[in-house]
């Protein structure tokens, strides 16, 4: 070209580029950063899962459940309609719970229901579990968050109640301690307060949460020890109150207050070597439901739980209904082939219907999660194949089942919850923010709520020759293999 | 959305074409605007470009095919709203024409506003009727229903310019285009339409009338923004803001002390390269058509004082902002009733918040009262109290209304408030301790530069807090899980360990932040003596490196113990 002007030049370098580029592709990497996880003693992580992994042995046997229809015999003169294994729920499973809940409806002010809620980071400060505690709270009654461990890695974010602590506690977690000094709590977790030179403390106070502005009935949890010293100095405003631990039995409770307070303080003195749980808040009536979060959780360290204290814990409590609500921290594994999760949740769900004889289990699927594939965003390709064995082993251990996936929206929800205006999910496209944790339990709420309509209507049509005393809690379940 | 089309267009060039994959490049789609980062955009650049470079020589024909290609461009990210840009540049024209020919005071003050006033009313239809609503239920407990707008791309940008061009003629400081044209392509132009910079009337008019001229350093200085620019939107800010910041930002209470404080430092530089690595693509692509966009980032967190950080950060929105706000509510001169409404609003909804709030802590109200006192001691204590207060309070307006440009939320107005408040106590900081200018410099005072730099840049990092928070509370968790760190330096190495990647970026970013200018200056000597070939390969590996970050997923999430 002879101008002076540099316009083809500089077109001739963009052109030259591109090809370069193209070029590149060919030989380099796809990748510049990969999305490994860091391996550090520091990073949460599961090791029953991560044993369970290595121990993987691939399925040869035929799949059998998939095709069969799925018929349920009568729990309480009360059959569902057969289902098949695509849309199945499973409330057959659930009538101990919806009778429960029905009697608590017709007598409001003589029973009371109690959900324990197992899950992962998903329920984290009270995420899903605060919003489907309210729901039910609202409907049947009830006040109080429920049970609180001594620590939690998501206090601080909890708004349902304040929740701190010292330093100090020394922390047994199911989730990477196989042989605890004590046996676990309910909550899945021991506390120990043996540092002697300084005292253990932990505070709650009521915020201005629904259903749970004020502190209910404070209760302690603990276990058995041969020291009999320790002592809980209840601080409430400017009163201290002392209080002796008495750890002669398994598990044990000392009261706080007989009121509702705001808040309160206890220090721990002398009390090294008593298992420590956490503290209790429920007014005794309506519903109540406990949130067990743990971060890192696939749901395996359950089968650590030791039967005769679970026993000992719903002897005081009362269980219902257990919900399970993991999947999240099983989705990373590079497989699609969840058989050895599919088996080793059919154990611990067994080994947990021994811990709580006759307690409905509600199994709650993995939600949504995005994963990049190429440039675009899509729906990771290992969370339809963890929801079917979810489902799996639900229905061989004949528990309900709510496949959070499809509720939510199924393929390519989550990328929809995170970049939807307002978002209901964080750019982790995993976890749910407030806004998306209320839908997801309100979702949950719903179905539960639609399996208990259906009973009552099956409940009226019932013969009435049938009629067994309802309120009791061991309620044998009919066998369904199918 | 990230450069997803530099592959589909590759692939869809070398492989086969189906119809839909044709019609989806030039249909509007809101998910896949047409940024300057796409490989759809390198795609339509080339073909564009070429026949451009034969048009160099024509006028009005070149004109108008810049126009066609602008209009389409503005369709393809904001769809039947680019008749919205044809109807407002009509009447912006029009009103211009009008203002020039008439000679009496009062009428040209009439049309003035007027025009002012349509183009505010339309930027303030689209941006801020569901605030407006928004905040009158708040306030009144109303039940008002929000309107289903969508917010047209770049009209906080364009707007602006056609307001800078209407007063401008106004102030006799330019003559109107000869035809609509032209006009048309002042506003429409392209590169800066949908993000920036803010380019004023006076400084682009008369490039279209000079013959169309690119000099080879014109090129080597086009190619060196756009490379540059292209590593800091897509590679840095991108990445740290997908993978760190935004988890951080969306649950605070989750993340360790550290890791707060790092998500901090992580927005800061992220904004920094997320906003002037677009402009910087801007000012080439503009440059590569021979035109002259002035610079709107100067390394703006090496600047040792609030001051000095507005006229370095996005320079073509702060000049535009002190030459037509500032200057029009009175300046450092007058006072006006415009000057005080917004500071006098902003300091009685403070108290109003500080007294709803005294039932359950008294620090609101202690916060309110504290801020009002500062501001007032601002010119109270000054030596020419009367017009430092003027100039106080206009400086106080135009960072209030300026936050609020950023968009419609009370986070970008105490944002906005912050910097305001900042500047005016900066000014009094000065009439106490001026800076000697022709003094010999001595290390005290190059530790003393340092301080101030340090201090200078943590508190824009305090205040991009309440502009990235999605809401006050966040903002203020954040900043009380900041408070709670303590020094563990092993705990701080795992946390690093475990972001990496992240953290290995945002160090990046700052040293190339704040790597001395007479580097920067050397290597782009180097590249200038670079073979075209050469520049070439450059170029297409940093699309490499585009590319092969863009196709990273999201981390998977990592919870730390201690």
């Amino acid at each position: 070209m002879k101008t002076n002007s540099y316009f083809f030049q500089s077109f001739a370098i963009v052109l030259l580029a591109a090809v370069a580029f193209i070029g590149f592709k060919q030989f380099l990497p796809k990748k510049i950063f990969s999305e490994s996880a860091p391996n550090s003693k520091n990073v949460l992580i599961d090791s029953m899962l991560l044993d369970a992994v290595a121990k993987d042995v691939k399925s040869t046997t035929k799949d059998t459940l998939v095709n069969a229809k799925i018929v349920f015999d009568p729990t309480l003169g009360i059959t569902f309609p057969s289902e098949k294994f695509e849309d199945y729920k499973g409330y057959q499973y659930l009538i101990s719970f919806y009778e429960k809940l029905y009697q608590l409806e017709k007598n409001p002010e003589s029973e009371n229901v109690r959900i324990a809620y197992f899950g992962d980071s998903m329920t984290d400060g009270d995420m899903i579990v605060q919003d489907l505690r309210a729901d039910y709270q609202a409907k049947f009654g009830g006040q109080g968050v429920g049970f609180v461990s001594i620590t939690s890695e998501s206090a601080a974010s909890r708004g349902s109640i304040t929740h701190q602590y010292s330093g100090n506690w020394k922390t047994q977690s199911y989730l990477n301690v196989k042989k605890p000094r004590s046996p676990f709590g309910v909550n899945g977790h021991v506390f120990f307060a043996n540092d002697t030179a300084h005292v253990e403390w932990v505070r709650f106070k009521a915020n201005t949460a629904r259903f749970a502005t004020m502190l209910d009935n404070p209760t302690l949890f603990y276990g058995r020890s041969s020291n009999l010293q320790g002592k809980v100095d209840v601080i409430i405003g400017k009163d201290t109150i002392v209080k002796s631990l008495t750890p002669n039995s398994l598990v044990n409770t000392l009261k706080v207050s007989s009121n509702s307070i705001k808040g309160f303080k206890a220090d721990f003195i002398k009390a090294d070597s008593i298992p420590i749980f956490g503290f209790n808040f429920d007014d005794g009536k309506g519903v109540h439901v406990d949130n067990f979060s743990q971060r890192g959780n696939s749901g395996l360290p359950i089968s650590t739980f030791n039967p005769a204290v679970m026993q000992a814990f719903n002897n005081k409590l009362g269980y219902d209904l257990i919900v399970l609500h993991y999947g999240t921290n099983v989705l990373n594994y590079g497989t699609k082939d969840y058989t050895w999760y599919d088996r080793s949740m059919t154990k611990t769900v067994n080994h947990l219907k021994e811990c709580f004889p006759g307690v409905a289990i509600l199994i709650v699927s993995t939600a949504d999660k995005g994963t990049k594939y190429d440039l675009e965003m899509k729906t990771d390709s290992a969370v339809v194949p963890l929801t079917v064995a979810q489902k799996r082993y639900a229905l061989k251990t004949q528990s309900g089942f709510v496949n959070l996936y499809t509720l939510m929206g199924g393929d390519g929800s989550m990328v929809k919850w995170v970049e939807e205006e307002p978002a209901k999910a964080n750019k982790d496209y995993t976890h749910f923010n407030h806004r998306g944790a209320k839908k997801i339990a309100g979702l949950l709420y719903e179905q539960l709520n639609q399996g208990y309509e259906k009973y009552k209507t099956l409940r009226q049509k019932r013969k009435p020759a049938e009629k067994k005393a309802p309120d009791s809690t061991v309620i044998k379940k009919d066998s369904v293999d199918a | 959305m990230t450069i997803n089309s530099i592959n589909d267009w590759f692939i869809q060039t070398f492989g086969a074409i189906t119809v839909e994959q044709v019609k989806g490049w030039f249909i509007y789609n809101p998910k896949e605007p047409l940024l300057f980062n796409t490989g759809l955009f390198l795609g339509m650049f080339l073909i564009f470009y070429l026949v451009y470079a034969f048009l160099r020589k024509t006028f009005y024909l070149r004109l108008v095919y810049v126009i066609l290609f602008s209009l389409f461009f503005y369709y393809k990210s904001s769809g039947i709203y680019f008749l919205l840009l044809i109807l407002s540049s009509v009447v912006d024209y029009n009103l211009s024409g009008v203002i020039y020919r008439e000679n009496r005071e009062g009428w040209r003050k009439f049309y003035i506003w007027l025009s002012v006033f349509l183009n505010l009313g339309l930027l303030g239809y689209f941006k801020y009727t569901n605030f407006l609503i928004g905040t009158y239920n708040d306030m009144f407990s109303g039940h008002l229903a929000f309107h289903d707008i969508l917010l047209p791309v770049g009209i906080s940008f364009y707007t602006f310019q056609s307001i800078s061009y209407i007063i401008e003629i106004y102030r006799k400081e330019i003559v109107p285009t000869n035809n609509y044209v032209e006009y048309l392509f002042f506003v429409s132009f392209f590169p800066q339409l949908v993000a920036g910079p803010i380019v004023r009337a006076k400084d682009f008019l008369p490039q279209i009338y000079q013959k169309l001229n690119l000099t080879k350093e014109d090129v080597n200085a086009a190619l060196f923004l756009l490379i540059g620019g292209l590593i800091k939107k897509t590679v840095i800010s991108d990445y740290i803001s997908i993978n760190f910041v935004d988890r951080v930002f969306d649950a605070p209470t989750s993340y360790t002390a550290f890791e707060n404080l790092m998500a901090s430092y992580g927005y800061a530089i992220q904004i920094y390269c997320d906003f002037s690595g677009y402009s910087d693509m801007a000012i080439g692509v503009a440059l590569l058509l021979g035109f002259k966009l002035p610079t709107n980032f100067r390394t703006p967190y090496k600047s040792a004082s609030i001051t000095e950080f507005w006229r370095r950060w996005h320079i073509s929105l702060s000049t535009w902002l002190k030459d037509f706000l500032y200057i029009s509510i009175g300046g450092n001169r007058n006072g006006s009733f415009a000057g005080f409404l917004f500071p006098a609003l902003f300091f009685f909804g403070l108290i109003v918040w500080g007294i709803s709030y005294s039932t359950v802590s008294h620090i609101p109200l202690i916060i309110a009262v504290s801020s009002l006192v500062l501001f007032s001691l601002t010119f109270i204590l000054s030596k020419d109290r009367e017009r430092t207060m003027f100039t106080n309070v206009n400086l106080l307006t135009t960072m209030l209304l300026g936050g609020l440009w950023h968009g419609a939320s009370l986070r970008f107005i105490i944002w906005g408030a912050l910097h305001g408040v900042a500047l005016a106590v900066h000014k009094i900081f000065l009439e106490f301790f001026p800076s000697k200018k022709d003094k010999k410099k001595n290390a005290f005072d190059y530790i003393w530069r340092f301080f101030s730099i340090l201090l200078t840049f943590h508190f824009v990092v305090f205040c991009w807090l309440f502009f990235r928070a999605k809401d006050f509370d966040t903002a203020l968790q954040i900043v009380n899980n900041i408070g709670q760190l303590t020094f563990d330096p092993k705990q701080w190495q795992i946390i690093i360990q475990g972001y990496k990647n992240v953290f290995l970026l945002m160090l990046v970013g700052y040293i190339w932040h704040f790597l001395p200018e007479g580097i920067t200056k050397n290597m782009k000597l180097a590249f200038d003596k670079t073979p075209l070939i050469g520049k070439a390969i450059i170029l297409g590996f940093v699309y490499w490196i585009v590319y092969a970050t863009a196709t990273a997923g999201p981390q998977p999430f990592i919870y730390f113990q201690f």
